[in-house]
């Protein structure tokens, strides 16, 4: 059987700079992506293969390095293929969507590079038709260049918040406005000097920032939107300040977003050691959360990594884990810049009847419920008897909560974690068992 | 233009945009119900939040990550609209 040297999963900046250094080492590269294109979240490109009008020029001139180089090496591309999971016998199962089928393929190396998942914190009301992630809507854009239709309102937590704005704006649809939990331009952030060390950060929410103020766009800073409810056909969102009071604004479209997190639930462990098994390595915002740049840099760690795996020749990853030391140092300061300023803990407050659960309808009542009694229960019972994290999503949306919840409701027991809840299983995307079934080794359905 | 159908309408698309972007181009924001009686729809736009599933030709898929091809027939994985 034909077995390559590395397939790298994904085709953000990790998945493009962890293929681009194991080729040039003279390795076999395939570079599997769902997505009809290369990219990832930050780099999407127009649907016809323009170039989006509100990717800034740093990013775009990032992306074309990257593109150039892929275009010298003999890597081969996957796309519409999505990563199901790694067998026990160490075949990769791939779903080739062109084709309609599953593939089985054998490598001596696996960089897993799936990106990350936003964070949402539980509303009542984000179940409904009009409210998406805030990164949702931005792909969208990216990929359309048009802006949604009708007044837009953004929030939750976070720069990628005032980066969306910025993009409705500059496709002609400003945002009603934005909620932010945090207030990074109280006395306290503002003197968070260590942000002077990251020049580029500054100048990039500079850009952001001037715009929004240009096209008045209100920033409701300290503030939380606590429900959101359809009315006359609109949606109403019920906002609170850090002074308890409360106000609300009616809108066509919410986008929501509380952070970043690594996209990781399923994922094969790492193993370096080399043996029957095949080498796994994470890369990019999969593994740690730290932004494109960050992500570039762990592509090139992760390439170079398995180069000297797999064939013994060392290899420097010094260099790269620098700027990824650098990288995460600044999302350290824009964390700490954007914490939450507003009383109180988001999920203690919740009423029972909000959903934690989307795709399996469990609420926070039902959880309180599942918790209260005598003796204690344990992770995977709340998985199995409370139908949490248990869903088509896998709990990437809820598990954080759920676990964070539970340890507010029971804080004298261990906390859980959204790993110790999902537990590891794949494939990782809900796949038919009549596809699986037809599963081949890929030499036999290449006829 | 090419253009999918979406039960029984009509729905133009610019070429290699997403099933979820022509729709919600059509003003189309709803696909159903899925099993809990939830309305589903675009979220999280990167196929991980699996609340954006509609039946492509027979197969299920993410509206948000599966390219619109012309011709092809979208249906709805649970219930109609009420
Ligand atoms: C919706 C969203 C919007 C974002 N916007 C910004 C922004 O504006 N600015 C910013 O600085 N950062 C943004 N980020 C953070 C962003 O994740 C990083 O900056 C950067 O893109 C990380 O690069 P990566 O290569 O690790 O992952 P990604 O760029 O996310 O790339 C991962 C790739 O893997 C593919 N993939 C995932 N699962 C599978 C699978 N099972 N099979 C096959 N392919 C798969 C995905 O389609 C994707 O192309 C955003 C994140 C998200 C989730
Ligand atoms: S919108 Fe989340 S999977 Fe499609």
């Amino acid at each position: 059987m034909n077995e390559r040297d590395v397939i790298v999963i994904g085709g953000g900046p990790a998945g493009m700079a962890a293929a681009i250094e194991a080729a040039l080492a003279g390795l076999s590269v395939d570079l599997v992506e769902q997505r009809p294109t290369l990219g990832g979240a930050i780099y999407r490109q127009q649907a016809d293969g323009g170039t989006s009008p509100v990717q800034s020029k740093m990013a775009r001139q990032r992306f074309a390095r990257l593109s150039t180089a892929l275009a010298g090496i003999s890597a081969n591309m996957r796309f519409s293929s999505v990563f199901l999971g790694l067998d026990a016998d160490g075949f990769v199962l791939i779903e080739n969507r062109q084709i309609g089928r599953i593939e089985l393929i054998r490598s001596r190396a696996i960089i897993v590079a799936t990106g990350a998942v936003e964070r949402i914190l539980p509303r009542p009301g984000s179940e409904l038709p009009g409210v998406s992630t805030a990164g949702g809507l931005q792909v969208m854009l990216k990929e359309t260049s048009r802006a949604p239709q009708g007044r837009v309102l953004l929030a939750g937590n976070g720069p990628l918040l005032l980066a969306v704005a910025a993009q409705l704006i500059r496709l002609g649809n400003p945002p009603a406005g934005i909620v932010e939990a945090g207030d990074p331009l109280r006395a306290a952030a503002l003197s968070n000097v260590g942000l002077l060390s990251h020049p580029a950060l500054l100048a990039e929410a500079a850009v952001y920032l001037k715009d929004i103020y240009r096209a008045g766009t209100p920033w409701f800073r300290g503030t939380r939107l606590t429900r959101i409810e359809k009315v006359d056909g609109a949606l109403q969102a019920t906002l609170c300040d850090r002074h308890d009071a409360v106000r609300t604004i009616l809108v066509d479209r919410i986008g929501l977003h509380d952070g970043i997190q690594s996209n990781r639930i399923g994922l094969p462990a790492e193993q370096t050691r080399t043996g029957s098994a095949p080498v796994v390595v994470r890369a990019g915002d999969c593994r740690e959360a730290l932004g494109a740049v960050a992500a570039e840099a762990d592509g090139r760690r992760a390439g170079l990594l398995a180069v000297s795996l797999l064939s013994g020749i060392a290899t420097d990853i010094s260099v790269a884990e620098r700027a990824i030391a650098r990288q995460r140092q600044a999302q350290a300061l824009i964390t700490r810049s954007f914490m939450p300023v507003a009383g109180g803990s988001h999920l203690a407050s919740l009423p029972d009847e909000t959903l934690l659960c989307r795709c399996e309808g469990r609420t926070v009542g039902d959880l309180r419920q599942l918790l209260d009694r005598p003796d204690p229960i344990s992770d995977r019972e709340i998985k199995h008897n409370g139908r949490f994290a248990m869903g088509l999503c896998q709990g990437r949306f809820c598990a954080s909560n759920v676990a964070e919840l539970v340890a507010l409701l029971r804080p004298d027991a261990s906390k859980p974690t959204p790993d110790g809840l999902t537990g590891q299983r794949w494939p990782i995307r809900p796949v038919s068992i009549g596809a699986l079934t037809r599963a081949a080794p890929e030499d036999n359905c290449e006829d | 233009m090419n253009s999918f159908r979406f039960l029984s309408k009509n729905i133009p698309f610019n070429e290699g945009e997403s099933i979820a972007a022509a729709l919600e181009a059509a003003g189309i924001r709803q696909f159903g119900r899925d099993a809990v009686g939830h309305e589903i729809r675009y979220f999280c736009g990167i196929g991980a939040c699996q609340c954006c599933l509609v039946r492509i030709d027979g197969v299920i898929r993410e509206a948000c990550v599966t390219p619109a091809r012309a011709g092809a027939h979208i249906e709805l994985v649970g219930a109609d609209h009420e």
